[in-house]
């Protein structure tokens, strides 16, 4: 009778292990999905697809280097809707810089610097104030988008509708240039991506984080500090903005009040389509944003080749990304069903 | 006995007079002195006083709206797409039937109030059926209503639609959304503090389990607070199209989300004041202060002291400032009285007392 | 269990669906070979005008030629405008016109990466032009230029010099937006105002300087000027408050026509814009106070067309000195209803004044420099 029992629970959980693995695959396996139709339809049409995949690269770059940073930030059950005007800014402070020195080495520390200084900020009043992480980064985001705006504007070498700071000089648009390729993109995307896999997984502060964020009641309890791990977070979340911010203006040199402004809820986006609770926890991962960021870009490039006849496309695309992305949610997220409605 | 009674009473009532009129008193005081020394005056026709109080229906009705399900830890990212959505829907609508001809305003209202009612189901029932995070539904929820109205409009400006007697009568007739927000305040006081979904809701709000083990049932609960939130935000998509006289339709990646941050700041002002008496009264009152703002940023920056960036950054030092505030309420009560000197002085006492004693060892 | 079937279900429904998408895409082809497919980049897709020049191009041009043209969504900067040439170009677009002009450097670069040919049809700085005019793809611009903007708003003031008695409010729309602010350099001139002590295109350097207009350096002798920019919450108080001291008239330099005509109707306040031949234009200067509009008209966009027809069918059409075209256009002025319902019977979507037989004379292998130029240049206003 025992070993019945035992050999029962033993397959309960070997179903469960294989559930979970699905389940974690599930996302990797949409990405792979997405990207098979996408090359299909481009080679069905005749399209070029080299071009096509730079494109790719081109437009989630940013936002997968933002959102990995961010992944630190969500662990702990908290988020930042301030990431998008941080990346505005600190690229605004960062062209400037490059402009001045025409040095690609200071436009990416400036761009850092200044982004890991303003996510501190956020992080550093609201432990010393007790304030709410959320509405301080609504603060935030305010008062970035306007100081931002307004160098902009003063500074602005535009000719065109919005204001906008831009490389003009041709020796300093060489430079960016050089390192406007894909290659040097990939590459810095997975230098980020190594260093925050080895905080988060290979140290104690991705595995203090995810406690934190799935018990902080516990997880204060057996003495693990919230707020020198937030720091850490926001410091992570930090690098990565600065580095989605310099790799922004070797790609467009120039910086506009409009530049990086749907980042910050992108990001939401690609961290849920990559297969991560918004809730943080144990189940946070760092390849969740590259995952979901791709997907996310890569789903719309999709919709916009196959609706781009129909009237209003843009709608469209929208509309269905959108119920694409809820479904994706709510089949990743089956086996995790509470009793009550979650918050 | 009944002296004493009544004097408590009379203290009490005083006490909660003050707290409700602190902030607003000092809104009006600031701007008094701002006004004084930059020589402007605001509020002074009745077509300004008209705009002021549109202006303040749109940020209490927005501030009602957010309020009802952040309270209950539901971020809603979709309050502005369904402001957007409903105006939109109901001004085509309403158009098509009546040319932009008589009563084309309180139709539309009428419409814009059932659309977004709609919406906030779809949103609720969505949430409720999906069960996923809020947070992650509302992100959803606005990009598909962003998308309909783009569908709707092709991205266009909505002009003629609402441009016509009927509306304007809403922005330069004060006393029309004066009546709407005291009926969007009987309402919303009458449902959550005077019926049994008000207490289940705020049952909910302060404990989920023990509610949901209690027998309260929280679905239909929730579908309803969406419902009540979404015809709010008609309402607010409504006024925002009388006021602008125009509806910008090109909301598609979120351009619509921005519409609830502004509810933040006169959201904890209300909250503030409703601890001293209601907090839909905190919340309308919260409201008329920021539209006094408003109208001072107007009249200073017909001057050129301030644009659109700076106000920017004041209203969001006002938020951080207040947060401050009352995160930290007893710091600032003790250091207005001076007692934090003290207090510094005593630990500091404290623990040079100690190293002594230490050293002593 | 049941639940993993669930979600087998799910993909499978999932991967069907976007595997049959993908056939569906393929059996589309990628149109007919001598098919010319071009983009259109717009930074605004929300004005009447903006939807005028769509439906001429994608609704009569597309008719007349063998052309498709393809719109992108709202660009709000750089970075989604070179992203839009990169899908252009990967799909095999044979041409990019540009209405969008976030960074007009990056979108001729991108073209010229991804050979594609690049034209503006509208105003463009002359430095960027002395920039990229050798470029081999670029074709060139058509449009007001910035001298033809100043022009605009000095003919504005100058028909309001005289009829300025008291007081009057000036609307800056976007400045710092170089087109605005030409306009309103324009503007102040043809009022007979200074600008902090400057006048005349020395206005110019003074806007750029302050990166806007400050209100109190605005001085016209003997009259009180009101000003305000922008759109955002307290606009429309601002405008209740100017509307309240009765000025003489309102005079823009762009978008009032969209933001203020229902409030000055109403008010019985005359304006003046510089916008477009729209319908809803018509009725605020049939029935409402709009009494000065200098506009462009909807067809005014096809000689950018014709250049880049001629450019994708190996005829670029190119200065003396070999390098891209740079024409600029006026804008019409209506001062009465008369006037502007001959501009706006004159030119439709339907019956343009561009139409496919104006256009032919300058499509084809023989056209000349000059031709073409002469082709553009020529005034075609229509007389009552």
């Amino acid at each position: 009778m025992e070993e019945v029992l035992k050999s029962r629970s033993g397959d309960a959980v070997k179903k469960q292990k294989v559930k979970n693995i699905i389940i974690m695959l599930l996302p990797i396996a949409a990405l792979v999905v997405l990207f098979a139709v996408y090359v299909a339809i481009i080679l069905a049409n005749d399209y070029n697809l080299a071009i096509n995949l730079e494109t790719i690269v081109n437009q989630a770059i940013v936002l997968v280097l933002v959102a990995t940073g961010a992944i630190f930030i969500f662990t702990l059950g908290s988020f930042d809707i301030s990431l998008g005007a941080s990346t505005l800014f600190s690229a605004t402070v960062g062209i400037l810089v490059f402009n001045a020195t025409g040095s690609l080495l200071l436009l990416f520390l400036t761009c850092i610097a200044v982004a890991v200084a303003c996510s501190l900020l956020n992080s550093v009043l609201s432990s010393v104030f007790h304030l709410p992480m959320f509405v301080m980064t609504v603060a935030m985001l305010s008062v970035l988008t306007s100081i931002a705006g307004t160098i902009i504007t003063t500074n602005s070498t535009s000719a065109g509708a919005n204001p906008a700071i831009s490389v003009s000089d041709s020796v300093l648009r060489d430079i960016l240039g050089s390192v406007d390729t894909v290659w040097f993109k990939v590459l810095i995307l997975a230098l980020f991506a190594v260093v925050c896999i080895f905080v988060f997984n290979f140290t104690k502060v991705g595995r203090r984080q995810k406690f934190l964020g799935g018990n902080p009641v516990c997880a204060k309890m057996t003495g693990i500090p919230l707020s020198v791990y937030g720091i850490i977070a926001f410091v992570m979340a930090g690098i990565g903005v600065g580095l989605g911010a310099a790799v922004n203006v070797t790609y467009t040199m120039s910086v506009s009040t409009g530049t990086a402004s749907d980042i910050g809820m992108s990001v939401f986006i690609a961290i849920v389509f990559g297969g991560m609770p918004i809730s943080g926890g144990a189940r946070s991962r760092i390849y969740a944003a590259i995952v979901g960021g791709f997907s996310y870009i890569i789903l719309n490039n999709i919709l916009n080749l196959l609706l781009s006849s129909v009237d209003g496309r843009y709608g469209y695309v929208q509309i269905i990304s959108a119920v694409l992305f809820l479904a994706i949610v709510y089949v990743a997220s089956i086996n995790y069903r509470v009793k009550h409605l979650p918050r | 006995m009944g002296n004493l009674i009544n004097k408590h009473q009379l203290k009490n009532f005083g006490v909660r007079t003050a707290g409700t009129l602190a902030v607003p008193a000092l809104f009006v005081v600031v701007i008094f002195i701002i006004c004084a020394a930059q020589g402007v005056m605001v509020l002074t026709s009745s077509s300004l006083f008209a705009d002021f109080v549109c202006y303040a229906a749109i940020v209490t009705l927005t501030t009602f709206a957010l309020s009802i399900n952040l309270g209950s830890g539901r971020f809603d990212f979709s309050l502005g797409s369904m402001a957007t959505l409903s105006a939109v829907a109901s001004a085509q609508l309403t158009y098509s039937m009546l040319g932009g001809g008589a009563g084309s305003g309180i139709v539309m209202l009428v419409f814009s109030v059932l659309i977004g009612a709609v919406a906030g189901a779809f949103s609720g029932g969505l949430y409720v059926i999906l069960r996923i995070p809020p947070i992650i539904t509302s992100l959803g929820v606005a990009l598909i209503f962003e998308g309909i109205t783009f569908v709707l409009t092709n991205g266009t400006y909505i002009m003629s639609e609402v441009q016509n007697d009927s509306m304007t009568l809403f922005r330069t007739q004060w006393y029309l959304p004066a009546v709407i927000i005291l009926v969007a305040l009987a309402a919303v006081y009458f449902l959550f503090d005077r019926t049994k979904f008000g207490y289940d809701y705020k049952a909910l709000k302060e404990g989920q389990k023990v509610s949901i083990n209690t027998g309260i049932r929280e679905v239909p609960n929730a579908v309803w607070c969406y419902v009540i939130c979404g015809a709010l935000m008609g309402t607010v998509g409504f006024l925002q199209a009388a006021r602008n006289t125009y509806i910008s339709t090109n909301v598609l990646n979120f351009g619509s989300i921005s519409v609830m941050f502004t509810a933040f700041l006169p959201m904890f002002i209300g909250g503030f004041i409703g601890r001293f008496s209601n907090d839909k009264v905190g919340y309308l009152l919260a409201g008329l202060s920021m539209s006094l703002l408003n109208s001072l940023f107007a009249q200073l920056s017909l001057i050129g002291i301030i644009d659109s960036s700076s106000r920017a950054i004041v209203e969001a030092v006002l938020l951080v400032l207040f947060l401050i505030f009352l995160n930290n309420e007893q710091t600032c009560r003790d250091l207005v009285t001076g007692r934090i000197f003290k207090k510094w002085a005593e630990a500091a006492r404290e623990r040079k007392a100690a190293k002594h004693s230490r050293e002593d060892k | 269990m049941k639940h993993l079937g669930k979600k087998l279900v799910a993909c499978a429904c999932a991967l069907a669906l976007t595997g049959s998408m993908a056939a569906l895409a393929a059996c589309g082809g990628n149109g007919e070979n001598d098919e010319v497919r071009i983009g259109v980049l717009v930074s605004d897709v929300s004005g009447e005008e903006a939807v005028s020049f769509r439906n001429y191009y994608t609704q009569y041009i597309a008719e007349q030629y063998n052309v498709t043209f393809t719109y992108t969504e709202q660009l709000n900067d750089s970075a989604s405008e070179i992203a839009a040439i990169e899908q252009f170009a990967g799909q095999n677009y044979d041409a990019i016109i540009s209405l969008s002009a976030n960074d007009r450097a990056s979108q001729a670069e991108a073209c010229e990466e991804a050979g594609m040919y690049y034209a503006i049809a509208s105003g463009m700085d002359d430095t960027i032009y002395e920039t990229y005019k050798n470029n081999e793809y670029f074709v060139g611009q058509i449009g007001p230029s910035m001298s033809t903007e100043y022009e605009a708003g000095l003919a504005m003031g100058e028909y309001y010099a005289d009829k300025i008695e008291d007081s009057v409010a000036i609307y800056g729309a976007f400045i710092p937006n170089p087109m605005h602010v030409y306009r309103m350099a324009g503007l102040l001139t043809g009022l007979g105002a200074t600008y902090g002590g400057a006048t005349g295109e020395a206005i110019v350097g003074a806007i750029f300087a302050d990166s806007g207009v400050t209100a109190s350096k605005i001085s016209l002798e003997g009259k009180t000027v009101s000003y305000l920019a922008g759109f955002g919450d307290s606009t429309m108080t601002e405008m209740g408050t100017i509307i309240a001291t009765d000025p003489d008239a309102l005079l823009s330099v762009g978008m009032a026509t969209t933001f203020f005509s229902a409030m000055l109707n109403e008010a019985g306040i005359p304006y003046a814009d510089i916008d477009s031949f729209t319908t809803s234009n018509a009725a605020n200067m049939q029935s409402g106070t709009l009494e000065y509009l200098a506009g462009k008209y909807t067809s005014s966009i096809g000689p950018i067309f014709a250049a880049v027809y001629n450019a994708v069918q190996g005829n670029k059409i190119e200065n003396a000195d070999g390098s891209a075209i740079s024409i600029s256009q006026d804008y019409w002025v209506a001062t009465s209803y008369e006037q502007f319902e001959v501009f706006q019977t004159s030119d439709s979507v339907t019956d343009p004044i561009y139409n496919k037989e104006l256009l032919d004379t300058v499509i084809g292998e023989d056209v000349t420099y000059e031709a073409f130029e002469a082709f553009v240049t020529t005034d075609r206003t229509p007389q009552a």
